[in-house]
C-alpha cells in the first residue's frame, strides 16, 4: 500500500485520480478511537494512495478534503474547485466581490 | 446494506461512533454513481445525456453497514453536518506536539539558567 507522507501530495494526487476516472473512484476514511489514528484511501481499483495519521489537525485538513470530494462527485469532474475559499456556490454565477474600485 | 434517507443515517453513524470509541473502527466511503444500471445508462446515453449523478455515502463498523445518497442539492447540507459529527468524535487524535515541545524546551532553559548565574 502506498502511504503517502505529503498532505499536500495526497490531495493533489486524489483530485487527478478522481477527474480522470469518477465512475471508478473512491475515497475510504478509517477511524480507530481506541487507537487514536485515521487512515484515509483513495484508488481507482486500479491505483491506491493512502494517508495515515494521529493527529488532530491533520483531521481539519481532513474535513476541507471531505468538502472538496464531496462537491466534485455531486456536481461532477468538471467542477472548479476554489479550494481557497472551499464552497464554490458562486460557481454559476461570477458575483462581485467587495473589492470594487474606491472611488 | 440499509440505504437510508439523509438525517437517519447522520442519526445512526452518530451512534455507530458512540459505540466504537472503546473498540473497534468506523469506516465511511465516499463514490460517485448514478444509481442507475449499465443498461439504463446505455440507453440514456443514446437517447441523450441527462445522467443524474450522486455521491454514495457508505459507513460501517465492520459489522453493520448503512448508507445514503447524497444529489447535489443536499450536499453541502450533508457535508456540514457530517463534519459537526466527524469534530465532535475524533477526540481520541493526538493535539499539536509543539506545545508539548515548547514546555519540554523551557523547562529545560529554567533547569539551564538555574546551575548558571543569571544575567541582572
Amino acid at each position: 500500500m502506498v502511504y503517502i507522507t505529503s498532505w499536500d501530495e495526497f490531495v493533489e494526487r486524489s483530485v487527478q485520480l478522481f477527474r480522470a476516472d469518477p465512475d471508478s473512484t473512491r475515497y475510504v476514511m478509517k477511524y480507530r478511537h481506541c487507537d487514536g489514528k485515521l487512515v484515509l484511501k483513495v484508488t481507482d481499483n486500479r491505483e491506491c494512495l493512502k494517508y495515515k495519521t494521529d493527529q488532530a489537525q491533520e483531521a481539519k485538513k481532513m474535513e476541507k478534503l471531505n468538502n472538496i470530494f464531496f462537491t466534485l462527485m455531486a456536481r461532477g469532474p468538471e467542477v472548479d474547485l476554489s479550494e481557497v475559499t472551499g464552497k464554490e456556490q458562486t460557481d454559476a454565477q461570477p458575483t462581485k466581490r467587495g473589492r470594487g474600485r474606491k472611488q | 446494506m440499509v440505504l437510508l434517507q439523509l438525517d437517519p443515517f447522520l442519526n445512526e453513524l452518530t451512534s455507530m461512533f458512540e459505540r466504537s470509541t472503546e473498540t473497534g473502527s468506523v469506516w465511511v466511503t465516499l463514490k460517485r454513481s448514478s444509481l442507475k444500471s449499465k443498461v439504463v445508462r446505455n440507453k440514456m446515453a443514446t437517447a441523450g445525456e441527462a445522467i443524474e449523478y450522486r455521491c454514495l455515502i457508505r459507513a460501517t463498523n465492520g459489522k453493520k453497514t448503512i448508507s445514503t445518497s447524497v444529489g447535489p442539492k443536499d450536499h453541502q447540507r450533508f457535508q456540514a453536518s457530517y463534519a459537526t459529527i466527524l469534530k465532535a468524535h475524533m477526540t481520541s487524535l493526538k493535539k499539536r506536539e509543539r506545545k508539548d515541545k515548547k514546555k519540554s524546551s523551557e523547562a529545560d532553559k529554567r533547569e539551564g539558567t538555574s546551575k548558571r548565574p543569571k544575567k541582572s
